[in-house]
């Protein structure tokens, strides 16, 4: 694999032609930790490691988030097939190890956890997503496909962006404004995904700074503790002071 | 600024503020606020002043009128927070300091609530709050005379300009030296800043645009026994370091030292008025699942922007068919937010825009109406620092999700914020109103807000929103990142010189009845661009002073004078709290 550099911005979306990332395949792999899909930016670099500087209730927090996935209570069985495509698709998890996005959805869902207000022409956040998954398998069909879990990945793909446009149309999507929907869903599918450390380490976030805090806070500047990006860490020289066989 | 003031500003953060020692009463061991001490009045004992809510309107007030010897209980629908063991450094499991309760948002711009308004809790929003404290410009009492927009206020910038000094100092707020609106200086000098909040100044500079460091409620070295910011940058869930100002680390203590009752967990669900007298007696609440009533000679509401008309409207009486001082239909009417758009800029360094607070500099170069933009009045720009997921939420914002979104946020430490505050103007239609088929669960109809933008408000938008772009790319950024959202929420219950037109009076006292006050935010006419919370404690306190000299002239003088010491000496019972 070939070091990128990371000062220019040439791997953005806005400035491809397609608004479309490279494949994230090119990244290194996770050397220390767990990153969802095991690829990111900073591969020697796990959150977790620095636990012992956080304070106890925050550590006992997150945790759980890795040590236990709370079981589907809230969806059925139909629900949660559609929908844990869709968390997928949304975070573009498409192979282990995957953070549980819909899992942690359906505990907040089943545990009534609300998020404070409700738009005026939605239904509460409960029924949003059971309407969701309705309104996707309604989407998928007019695309031919029998249900959006067993749709072609392109299909898949399209409806989401429709939603995501607020572009779909009949059926469950006339009496739910799509483009709410995808405000309500997607703040839940995000808070849960970058709540959760592998995702940390994933992007090279500092994490929980209580009581340690920060110290270095100017540009191209990080604490001692903070992760490299991969482009700073020659692989050659890596793998021999680490002790392990390069390929 | 009044010689003393200059000269304490010399002094920088060496001195005490005058009459409030709650930085001097917290303890060093731990970050939860003493209580062992606190009053306990007895529910049928007729205090002198129930307030609803302990957030920037509530505490304040508790806190002044405690050290006037006023015997005052605070009923606070949530908990009573130990930063030690109630919060903590992490985003998604801060949910708990927001008021999360179901609330309806609608019209044809509606307003997101939940973590991006209000707060639960003793200390209120600003437990949570980002700690900017500006003071609003002179011009933002008097919009109509000058912009023939909005109303004007019935006091001045000079009748808040006293109690703006003495916040400022209880806080308290670092920063520069402040050149705009009414210049001042403020008493902790500024934080420094970090590499991003570098970056946009010198952009901004390119542009003959002035940006400067603060002002912050975070104390820049030690203050009491609160600590320095250790530049966590979690400002927005909750400061566990207790740097960073808020009712509850900075009014609370000293209230209850003076007598004051802080009785959490009991949510106010009606204010009491006698039908014959046409005055109010007390509140009714909710603690525990129990229903109670707590006599009182007066009320103070401050429960924010959009529960202190709900409480009203949920008030009714023969009186007051349609909700508590409303025979005018104009509780709830005039709510605000401010545009508050967000742009993103890439940089080729590393960033982290996730050290240290999110409020680090900020420009009132706009803040004034200009005619050749086509608008009138304008907008402030501050930085903002989001935490991965508030940066996730922007990302969509702007349109990504999937491969795309994932790519942006494995670039988060690249980007740094900027926002706008921008003036919106108050508009009669939106409003908060209550729900009487939808009830929480005491059974009480939810309020449901009503919000469109006119459209001053949306070219003020968008050119502010233009403005911050063009700082960042004058600063070398590589791509850009857009997203819009609002902030802030005032307004709501507004003071006024006409009765048909408002509220409250000059005094926030209600219209049409003589012993119910209103102390927070919901009482601004107008919003001007600056962050609302320190105009709120200024108007709290000085509401404080108005009260105290309607009384002075009755016993007041002598009951002052006895009550010192109140915690000792007042008539307190136990099995109150
Ligand atoms: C994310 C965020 C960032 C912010 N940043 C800034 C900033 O940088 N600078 C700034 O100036 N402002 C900021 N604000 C806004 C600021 O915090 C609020 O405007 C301010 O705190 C409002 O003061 P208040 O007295 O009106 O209400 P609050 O401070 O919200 O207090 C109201 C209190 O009343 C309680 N209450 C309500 N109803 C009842 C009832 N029926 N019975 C009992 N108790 C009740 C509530 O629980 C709450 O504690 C921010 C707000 C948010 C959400
Ligand atoms: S950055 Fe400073 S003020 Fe903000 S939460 Fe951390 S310690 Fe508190």
């Amino acid at each position: 694999m070939a070091a990128r550099d990371f000062r220019n911005a040439e791997h953005l979306p806005n400035l491809r032609p397609d608004q479309q990332p490279a494949s994230p395949e090119e990244l290194p792999r996770q050397r220390n930790g767990v990153t969802p899909q095991m690829h990111g930016r900073y591969p020697d670099y796990n959150v977790l490691d620095e636990s012992e500087h956080w304070d106890e209730i925050t550590r006992r927090l997150v945790f759980e988030r890795v040590e236990s996935t709370p079981p589907i209570r809230f969806f059925t069985d139909a629900e949660a097939r559609t929908l844990g495509m869709f968390c997928d698709l949304v975070m573009a998890q498409d192979r282990e190890p995957k953070i549980a996005v819909l899992n942690m959805v359906d505990a907040k869902l089943f545990e009534g956890q609300l998020d404070g207000f409700r738009y005026a022409d939605m239904p509460e956040d409960r029924e949003t997503w059971r309407r969701l998954a309705l309104g996707l398998d309604a989407a998928a069909r007019q695309h031919g496909a029998g249900d959006f879990a067993g749709a072609a990945t392109d299909v898949q793909m399209r409806v989401v962006d429709a939603l995501a446009k607020g572009e779909l149309r009949g059926e469950v999507w006339d009496e739910m404004p799509p483009a709410k929907t995808w405000k309500v869903v997607s703040r839940a599918i995000l808070s849960a995904f970058y709540s959760h450390p592998w995702a940390w380490s994933e992007i090279g976030f500092g994490g929980p700074a209580y009581p340690r805090g920060y110290a270095r806070l100017g540009a191209g500047q990080r604490e001692n503790w903070e992760g490299a990006p991969a482009f700073e860490t020659d692989p050659v020289k890596d793998t021999e002071q680490r002790g392990v066989q390069g390929t | 600024m009044s010689r003393r003031h200059e000269l304490r500003t010399l002094l920088r953060g060496a001195l005490r503020p005058p009459d409030n020692d709650s930085a001097f009463l917290l303890d060093v061991h731990r970050r939860a606020v003493p209580q062992e001490r606190m009053a306990r009045y007895d529910d049928s004992y007729p205090v002198d002043l129930v307030i609803v809510g302990a957030g920037a309107g509530g505490g304040t007030l508790a806190q002044r009128l405690a050290r006037r010897g006023w015997k005052v209980v605070v009923l606070e629908s949530g908990p009573f927070w130990d930063p030690d063991e109630d919060w903590v450094s992490d985003e998604a499991g801060s949910h708990r300091l927001y008021w999360t309760d179901e609330r309806i948002t609608g019209g044809s711009d509606p307003v997101e609530l939940g973590k991006n308004n209000s707060g639960h809790g003793v200390g209120g929003s600003m437990v949570h709050y980002a700690g900017y404290c500006p003071r609003f410009h002179p011009s933002d009492f008097e919009v109509r005379s000058r912009d023939g927009v909005g109303e004007d206020w019935p006091i001045r910038y000079w009748d808040l300009k006293p109690h703006y000094e003495r916040l400022e100092l209880e806080l308290p707020v670092a920063g520069d030296y402040w050149p705009w609106g009414d210049p001042h200086r403020y008493p902790h000098t500024p934080h420094p800043i970090a590499g991003g909040a570098d970056a946009a100044r010198d952009g901004a500079k390119k542009l003959g645009i002035e940006m400067r460091v603060g002002p912050v409620g975070i104390t820049n070295g030690s203050f009491g026994n609160r600590p320095h910011c250790i530049y966590r940058g979690y400002c927005l869930q909750g400061c566990k370091v207790n740097a960073k100002a808020s009712p509850l680390v900075t009014h609370i203590p000293d209230a209850i030292e003076h007598g004051a009752e802080i009785r959490a967990h009991c949510m106010v669900t009606e204010v009491v008025l006698d039908d014959a007298s046409g005055q109010v007696t007390g509140v009714r609440y909710v603690s525990d699942g129990r229903e109670r009533f707590q006599r009182a000679d007066a009320v103070a509401v401050a429960g924010y922007s959009i529960e202190t008309p709900r409480l009203l409207l949920n008030s009714t009486s023969r009186r007051f068919p349609h909700g508590l001082a409303n025979n005018n239909d104009q509780v709830g009417r005039c709510v605000m937010v401010q545009g508050a758009p967000q742009v993103a800029g890439r940089f080729p360094d590393e960033m982290r825009m996730y050290k240290a607070p999110p409020p680090e500099i900020c420009s009132e170069q706009f803040y004034e109406t200009d005619e050749q933009r086509g608008f009138v009045r304008g907008f402030a720009i501050q930085t903002v620092g989001p935490l991965p997921i508030e940066h996730a939420q922007h990302i969509a914002g702007h349109g990504h999700w999937g491969p795309a979104l994932r790519e942006y946020m494995r670039d988060y430490n690249h980007w740094y914020t900027l926002g706008i505050l921008a003036e919106l103007l108050p508009q009669p239609e939106n409003r908060v109103t209550v729900v009487s088929d939808v009830t929480d669960q005491n059974g009480i109809p939810v309020a449901r807000m009503d919000y469109s933008q006119c459209e001053n408000d949306r070219k003020n938008i968008a050119f502010g929103k233009q403005t911050i772009h063009d700082i960042f790319e004058a600063a070398g950024a590589q791509d850009f990142l857009i997203t819009d959202r609002y902030a802030h929420l005032v307004g709501g219950c507004r003071m006024g010189s006409d009765p048909e037109q408002s509220v409250v009076d000059a005094d926030q006292r209600c219209w049409d009845v003589p012993n119910l006050f209103i102390a927070d935010g919901s009482v601004m006419p107008t919003q001007g661009s600056a962050n609302p919370a320190l105009t709120i404690m200024a108007l709290a306190s000085r509401l404080a002073e108005r009260l105290e000299l309607k009384r002075t002239g009755s016993d007041s003088a002598a009951r002052r004078r006895r009550s010192r010491r109140p915690r000792r000496r007042a008539p307190i019972q136990a099995g109150g709290g």
